[in-house]
């Protein structure tokens, strides 16, 4: 990372997206109108709770069942004519696809989005490599031109004008700059045409893994994963070992979900089921289907009771659409692959505290993130869970900022030592009263408090203090009672 | 072969080890079955005349268009005329029967180029002819399977694409779908199975909709309804 990039804290991050209005206008766009849409998709649904809690129990049994249901899936896949590769962490998933691109002399990649492939950084290691894949989603193809990461699950380049787009456009491209979205799309399309004919190798990650079939499920609205998944000779897909479903079956129930969870479309315009790669060599569709399963701190939040429910999501992006603080900021400033709600929780988890810790504290507990959730993840009982792992590691000093954390413990234990006993209770309001006049008028506590007491000056610095009422209601109740 | 099996192990261990203290009932796997499936549709099912309606609704609602043929020759007579109002005169097609009837009676008129051409043939034409095996009501989705036809290319590659579907073909829901194209024996399914919902579409550019960003951005289907003709 250079000097320039972006800042290190969460805070920071969050406080330069809050000045960037343009932003907060599109984001504010976005998340209001795929809301609505996934309200009114919502409604066309006979019983949305009943549909939520099966996918939840489907999950549920997935995760719980995960050894029989890969080693299923993987057998599955392999007589299909598969080959499937295992990978512990990102850089051996990564590896994985380079020698297979290597193997194959690939000189021209394509990929279809895929947030896996983000969080493992692909094109970075290919790259390195001098065979960085072509993003093919047109939102995704935007942002790697300008060379900027996704800011939102569904529409990557959100943050984008198409005014930006245009210039962009034209200086990558050599076309005039036009403000005609429909012709700025032709242009994308003509151009990824020529990368699609050409590609040896296309990469993919995928919406679901069918453990009693051995098949893969994608889901798009563009046709650039059919394309990466059809022309290139060699198709690699990378499944996290969490999208594993036991049953065919079971793709109604989330083909249901999904789409009307994410852009409240009734379904998204393509699903591909691929079972193994073309059954003859010279057939349409590629000679080589290759399946990377990938761990990467997945099997970590599978040991905990806690953290196991996590592993449910099936990126939709409704979490992050419903979010006041999401809505606010957008993805960026979470500096993660995964934004808004799920990914203040999978990001610590999948990262380590040490690097997403602060993002578990990036939400207000409002709970709107459970209540859109299709499958039901308990996001605010796992953000206070993942908050206490942080503060329990900052006590064993385990863990930056553990001076406030003991000054927080002090604080709250005095408080709680004081509000357990009417008769301390008394004695402090009535203390509180016979503080200097800024404390007792009310206002910014910030500078007095944090002369007194350091540890108050950020928690100050947002909050106005209610002024003290003249008189107590303790006072008031004994003179009614009079 | 695969990959070392030394991160297969690996990872499977993490698996069990993490799930040993996970209580397993003794059903496990197949704690999960018909209960976990869609809840019914209210109300009973639907003929096909209801279901025709609800798949024309759904299907144009995403974009797509309905249209109907009681004969092979009206079957023909619309392949024409989507083609002549797309100005397209390359027709790549599969090799399901019902379309090349088309291409033979077509002849003539268009140029029709097989699914198994060179690549850069089949990147210059402008419609695409496939049959779908299967139609859902509930989404408005034509479905189609690569054990039946070649439909990979010409349902994606052309501008426009036609799908001609039997009447019989058109089931009510995603459930009853995937009841029709799984099997407990992958080897007994498709390949490629591609559901297809209206025209290819993006909304990535100020979220203003834009269809046929990689594929067709137009979608026809032509509802074979010539009951008890096999050749319809």
């Amino acid at each position: 990372m250079t000097a320039s990039g972006p800042p290190a804290s969460f805070a920071a991050r969050a406080r330069a997206a809050l000045g960037d209005d343009r932003l907060r206008q599109a984001l504010g766009k976005a998340t209001a109108l795929f809301a609505a849409r996934r309200r009114t998709a919502l409604a066309e649904v006979p019983d949305w709770e009943e549909l939520r809690q099966r996918a939840a129990r489907i999950k549920r049994e997935a995760l719980n069942g995960l050894h029989h249901y890969l080693e299923q899936f993987a057998a599955n896949a392999e007589t299909a004519g598969a080959e499937i590769h295992w990978a512990r962490d990102a850089a051996e998933a990564c590896a994985i696809v380079s020698s297979i691109a290597r193997r194959i002399g690939a000189r021209h990649l394509v990929k279809a989005k895929s947030m896996t492939t983000e969080e493992i950084g692909l094109n970075a290691a290919l790259e390195r490599d001098g065979r960085l894949p072509v993003e093919t989603d047109l939102g995704e193809w935007i942002i790697q031109l300008a060379g900027e990461p996704p800011s939102h699950i569904i529409v990557p380049a959100i943050h984008k004008s198409r005014a930006d787009v245009a210039a962009l456009f034209a200086a990558e491209l050599g076309i005039p700059p036009t403000d005609d979205v429909a012709e700025l799309t032709r242009a994308a399309r003509v151009a990824l045409r020529q990368r699609f004919a050409a590609a040896e190798l296309g990469i993919s990650g995928v919406n679901f893994a069918v453990a009693e079939t051995g098949s893969i499920l994608i889901l798009e609205n563009e046709g650039n994963a059919r394309m990466a998944t059809t022309l290139p000779r060699v198709h690699v897909a990378i499944v996290g070992i969490e999208k594993i479903v036991p049953r065919f079956e079971h793709l109604a129930v989330f083909l249901r979900l999904l789409p009307r969870s994410g852009t409240g479309q009734h379904l998204t315009t393509y699903q591909s089921i691929l079972t193994g790669p073309s059954a003859i060599v010279g057939d349409e569709g590629p000679e080589e289907l290759h399946i990377v399963l990938l761990d990467n701190g997945r099997t970590a939040m599978l040991a905990s009771d806690e953290t196991r429910p996590a592993l449910a999501c099936i990126r939709c992006g409704a979490c992050l659409n419903a979010c006041p603080v999401y809505r606010e900021i957008g993805g960026h400033a979470y500096g993660s692959t995964y934004p808004g709600p799920i990914g203040a929780v999978i990001t610590p988890l999948l990262a380590g505290l040490e690097r997403g810790g602060d993002l578990a504290f990036a939400s207000s507990l409002c709970g709107a993130c459970r209540e859109v959730c299709p499958v039901d993840i308990d996001l605010p009982g796992l953000l206070i869970e993942l908050r206490s792992r942080v503060v329990e590691g900052r006590r064993r000093g385990e863990l930056a900022g553990g001076r406030a954390a003991a000054f927080e413990r002090r604080a709250i234990a005095t408080w709680a030592w004081a509000m357990a006993s009417p008769r301390r209770y008394r004695l402090l309001s009535r203390l509180a009263r016979a503080l200097p006049g800024p404390w007792r008028r009310g206002g910014r506590p910030g500078r007095l408090a944090a002369r007194l007491i350091p540890a108050l000056r950020a928690w100050g610095a947002a909050r106005d203090l209610r002024p003290l009422a003249p008189r107590t209601f303790r006072d008031l109740w004994r003179e009614d009672e009079g | 072969m695969a990959a070392p099996s030394e991160a297969r192990d690996e990872i499977m261990g993490r698996v069990r080890a993490a799930l040993a203290r996970v209580p397993i009932g003794p059903a496990l796997p197949w704690e999960l079955g018909a209960e976990a499936r869609s809840p019914a549709p209210p109300g009973p099912p639907l003929d096909l005349d209801g279901k025709i309606a609800r798949f024309r609704a759904m299907l144009e609602r995403a974009g797509g268009h309905l249209h109907f043929a009681g004969s092979p020759e009206e079957t023909t007579n619309a392949v024409r005329e989507i083609a002549n109002a797309a100005g397209a005169r390359r027709i790549l097609h599969s090799e399901d029967h019902r379309v090349l009837l088309r291409a033979a009676a077509l002849e003539g008129e268009f140029t029709w180029v097989p699914h198994d051409e060179e690549r850069a043939e089949l990147l210059t034409c402008e419609l695409g002819l496939t049959a779908a095996q299967w139609g859902v009501a509930e989404t408005g989705t034509i479905v189609l399977e690569s054990a039946a036809e070649h439909h990979r290319l010409a349902s994606l590659l052309p501008p426009v694409h036609i799908a001609l579907l039997d009447a019989p073909g058109l089931l009510e829901t995603l459930d009853e779908l995937l009841a029709a194209v799984g099997s407990e024996d992958p080897d007994d399914m498709s390949r490629t199975i591609t559901m297809i919902t209206g025209p290819s579409r993006t909304a990535d550019i100020e979220l203003t909709l834009v269809v046929g960003v990689h594929g067709p951005r137009e979608l026809h289907v032509i509802l074979l309804r010539g009951a008890g003709n096999p050749l319809a």
